[in-house]
């Protein structure tokens, strides 16, 4: 009842037949199967028909005592083993006989009465088979708690396990990231960039050991996983590892490109004796493999980095040579301004205590382009451009190979296989952030100084690494809306490219002082158009404008330029004069003056309407904010006069 | 790249091809030119072989203005042209099919010197068959433009200034169909074919036809 989910068992004999003998050398040599009739008496004589049982077997006895008694007429004793069947059956038959007669003996009950023997009932009280089940199911509970017992003390067991280096996984780890082969019994690994394209000749082997057994003791501190981000991890993580990287002498250390923008020549010696000795902190010798190997292939990169540049620096033909000198590398930007690129390299033998060069001086961004730039190189020699044809030779750019069948001319032949050399490219690179920062230093002093009419200068937040963009607008305060002027300025690698708001383009030097000038003279030209457009709002008519008068003393630069206003009724004139230096004369002159004498020359009043003698302003004891605010009230006050 | 026209000038009977570039390149230096380098236009015919029904021939160019191309153009028979503009591979790939089309050994080389004057560009050959200088021819290429409509005049002008009236006022037979086209580089190489084809027919013809002209 309890169990009435059972599963069901079948238990079958083996097909086999009995085994009678096993030799020496494990053959088992079977009984011959029986036959059927030896088979039968087998079974027969298996009966014990004097064994009665009580109920479940009493049907088989009877059906086989039915068999037996089918086989009694015949009665023949043909074998041996019949006669123990017959003195069975007959002893069956004498105890049927006498349960017969004590039947019918106790039918009459006279003699015989059959009673009920009292046999125990089993009692079902619930309390005692609910403890029965608690019982069973304590028993079974902890047969499952001591299983799971056991599973945590091997997973406690493995867990101890991993904390503790195992170098197989270790070096799993390794394998993820580096390229390891082993050679006989070593385990090599190379870091260099060949893979990556580059072409550098040092080899960078190294040697994966297994660490000595010293790391025993201290294990199990924390749990580190230095395949996912070791160089995070290792500051805080102290396990040691079970691998040992060996990497040769020179690629020990730590390495670094150095860019250095020098103005004079003095500080060049300064430099270089710093760089000479500059090591940063040495490494920790017992650093983790990662970060070593990090290290090294750094040390390779530079390496690789700055050999490129040594090589091109002596090859290139510039009009200043380029000098290298040691671990460095010096390059003329522009007159008076040096490039210096530097190779630091401290193997961690050396000494720990030097001094390191203040690195506020040195330039990031030429540094990380210089690494881009040979990232660069190494991307263009593994990636051949597609498509490509199976028989053409490898190598040409993608225009290149399309040059023949768009039938390219000689000239852009000529444009295609002209390369920049990385030096030339971070000179180029110099050469802009210089002129950048200059015309940045131009424009803003030149806001600083000139006061009357604003320069706001807009820098194009996205440029490249040899073009800028830079928008100067110059407005008047107040009359924004009446006039503003704007220059658009290109800031290349060796010139400027200056587009005005009349569209003309004019090409400047490096020069800062011709940018200077050109500011200085869209100044002056704005005050004039500035001018022409507050007399158009007021009324006031423009006689006449110059941008390049060709009167007056000669100017340093440029041309002064002049215009001259007339009133609303035509008598009165305002002459503006401007100078490139920002000096500003105002005349006005009256026609017809107010009051007239006759003179022996001029004698009638009418002549006097032909414009007389100009009266100089003095400029700067007029009322106004600025310029134009000036020529404003000039005007209303001589319109108001009338 | 711009407009190149081809402009034959005639041969005189007393006067070698050589004497003949060196009358033109005076009159040229006079205008202001500037000899910048030499000039070698190539022409090299392949014949199909006869088991491939209707003779088809290949001529293949070479320019030196354009260096990475070959230019083909094969001529089917049936008065159709397809012209290829190719790498320099294509040589190597006829090298592979000389079993189909055979070389004609007759080389045409037009060879002279070549003259920039500002937006113009005049190179004096002479045309070389098989080493035999029979004749001289002028082009002149107008950088600025690509349509040869708009610039014809202007062309004609300027080589009727230093060839004189040899040039006709007409345009040239090849450009009748495309004056407003744009110009190819392959324009040029399709008059060149145009030229020494005429060249080879016939020297008779060649002498009616300068005798014609002048």
């Amino acid at each position: 009842m309890a169990y009435s989910t059972s599963v069901n068992i079948s238990i079958e004999t083996q097909a086999e037949n009995i085994i009678q003998e096993i030799s020496y050398d494990g053959q088992e040599i079977y009984q011959p199967a029986l036959s059927m009739s030896d088979n039968l008496s087998k079974l027969a004589q298996k009966i014990d028909f004097s064994k009665v049982d009580e109920d479940c077997e009493e049907p088989e006895v009877e059906i086989k005592s039915e068999e037996e008694s089918k086989e009694q007429p015949p009665n023949v004793p043909i074998s041996g083993w019949i006669d123990s069947v017959v003195s069975k059956l007959k002893r069956a038959a004498t105890e049927i006989c006498v349960i017969s007669d004590v039947l019918a003996v106790t039918k009459e009950k006279r003699y015989m009465i059959l009673d009920p023997i009292p046999t125990e009932s089993i009692e079902t009280k619930p309390m005692a088979q609910i403890y029965l089940r608690k019982k069973a199911l304590a028993s079974a509970s902890t047969i499952i708690m001591s299983a799971v017992d056991r599973l945590r003390s091997s997973q406690n067991e493995f867990m101890r396990n991993r904390t503790t280096p195992d170098f197989h996984i270790e070096l799993l780890r390794l394998r993820q990231n580096w390229r390891l082969k082993k050679v006989s019994t070593a385990i090599i690994g190379d870091l260099s960039y060949k893979t990556a394209g580059s072409k550098f000749g040092q080899s960078g082997m190294f040697e994966v050991t297994k660490a000595e057994d010293d790391i025993q003791s201290t294990s199990g501190i924390s749990s580190s996983s230095p395949s996912t981000s070791p160089s995070h991890n290792m500051s805080i993580s102290k396990a040691p590892s079970a691998l040992r990287v060996t990497v040769p002498t020179e690629l020990q250390g730590v390495s670094y490109i150095m860019v250095l923008c020098q103005k004079d020549q003095e500080n060049i010696f300064n430099t270089s004796f710093n760089l000479l000795g500059s090591a940063p902190a040495t490494p920790n010798p017992d650093m983790h493999w990662q970060q070593k190997l990090e290290a090294a292939q750094n040390v390779l990169f530079c390496k690789e980095l700055f050999n490129q540049l040594a090589k091109e620096a002596v090859q290139l033909q510039a009009t200043i040579p380029h000098m290298v000198v040691g671990n460095q590398i010096s390059a003329t930007v522009f007159p008076g301004i040096q490039l210096i690129i530097g190779l630091c390299h401290s193997s961690t033998n050396g000494n720990p205590n030097t001094i390191l060069p203040s690195k506020t001086d040195h330039d990031h961004v030429l540094e990380h382009s210089l690494h881009q730039l040979l990232r660069e190189v190494h991307h263009r020699n593994t990636h051949q451009p597609f498509p490509h044809p199976s028989s053409g030779p490898l190598g040409p750019s993608k225009r290149r190979a399309v040059a023949g069948p768009n039938a390219a001319d000689r000239f852009e032949l000529l444009e295609m296989s002209k390369t920049h050399t990385l030096l030339e490219q971070i000179i180029e690179q110099a050469q802009h952030f210089f002129m950048r920062l200059r015309t940045e230093y131009v424009i803003d002093t030149l806001a600083k100084e000139v006061k009357d009419p604003i320069i706001i200068s807009h820098w194009n937040s996205l440029n490249s690494p040899t073009q800028a963009c830079v928008k100067v607008t110059i407005v008047s305060h107040g009359f924004d809306c009446i006039c503003r002027n704007s220059l658009v300025v290109h800031v290349m690698k060796k010139s400027l490219k200056c587009i005005c708001r009349d569209g003309r383009v004019m090409y400047l030097s490096y020069e800062p002082q011709e940018l200077r000038d050109l500011i200085f003279c869209q100044i002056y030209q704005h005050q004039i158009m500035g001018v022409q457009s507050v007399a158009k709002t007021q009324g006031w008519q423009c006689l006449a404008s110059s941008s390049h008068l060709g009167l007056g003393p000669v100017e340093p630069m440029g041309n002064a330029s002049s215009c001259l206003l007339a009133s609303p009724i035509g008598d009165r004139l305002i002459s503006v004069k401007c100078e490139p230096q920002g000096n500003v004369s105002v005349s006005i002159a009256h026609s017809p003056k107010k009051d007239f004498f006759g003179g022996q020359l001029v004698k009638e009043r009418k002549w006097e309407n032909l414009g007389g003698s100009f009266k100089k302003v003095r400029w700067d004891k007029m009322e106004g904010k600025n310029f134009l605010n000036k020529i404003e009230l000039l005007m209303a006050s001589l319109t108001n006069s009338t | 790249m711009g407009v190149t026209i081809l402009q034959q000038f005639p041969m005189k009977e007393n006067r070698s091809g050589a004497h003949i570039i060196e009358f033109l390149t005076k009159r040229i230096i006079a205008l202001g030119a500037k000899q910048c380098g030499t000039f070698l236009v190539d022409c090299e015919t392949y014949a199909s072989i006869p088991q491939l029904g209707v003779q088809r021939t290949l001529h293949v160019f070479h320019n030196s203005e354009q260096p990475a191309s070959v230019f083909a153009i094969l001529d089917n028979g049936t008065g159709k042209t397809v012209p290829v503009v190719a790498d320099a591979l294509f040589d190597l790939l006829l090298l592979k099919m000389s079993s189909v089309y055979t070389s004609k050994k007759s080389k045409v080389e037009i060879r002279g010197p070549r003259f920039e004057l500002n937006d113009f560009v005049i190179k004096i050959g002479a045309i070389n068959i098989n080493h035999n200088v029979k004749g001289i021819i002028v082009e002149a290429e107008y950088r600025p433009c690509v349509v040869f409509g708009l610039c014809w005049d202007m062309l004609r002008e300027f080589l009727q200034g230093f060839l004189g009236s040899c040039v006709s006022n007409v345009p040239p037979h090849y450009f009748q169909n495309r004056i407003n086209d744009i110009f190819q580089p392959l324009d040029t190489i399709q008059q060149y074919l145009d030229h020494i084809t005429i060249y080879r027919k016939a020297t008779g013809i060649l002498q009616q036809y300068n005798t014609n002209s002048t």
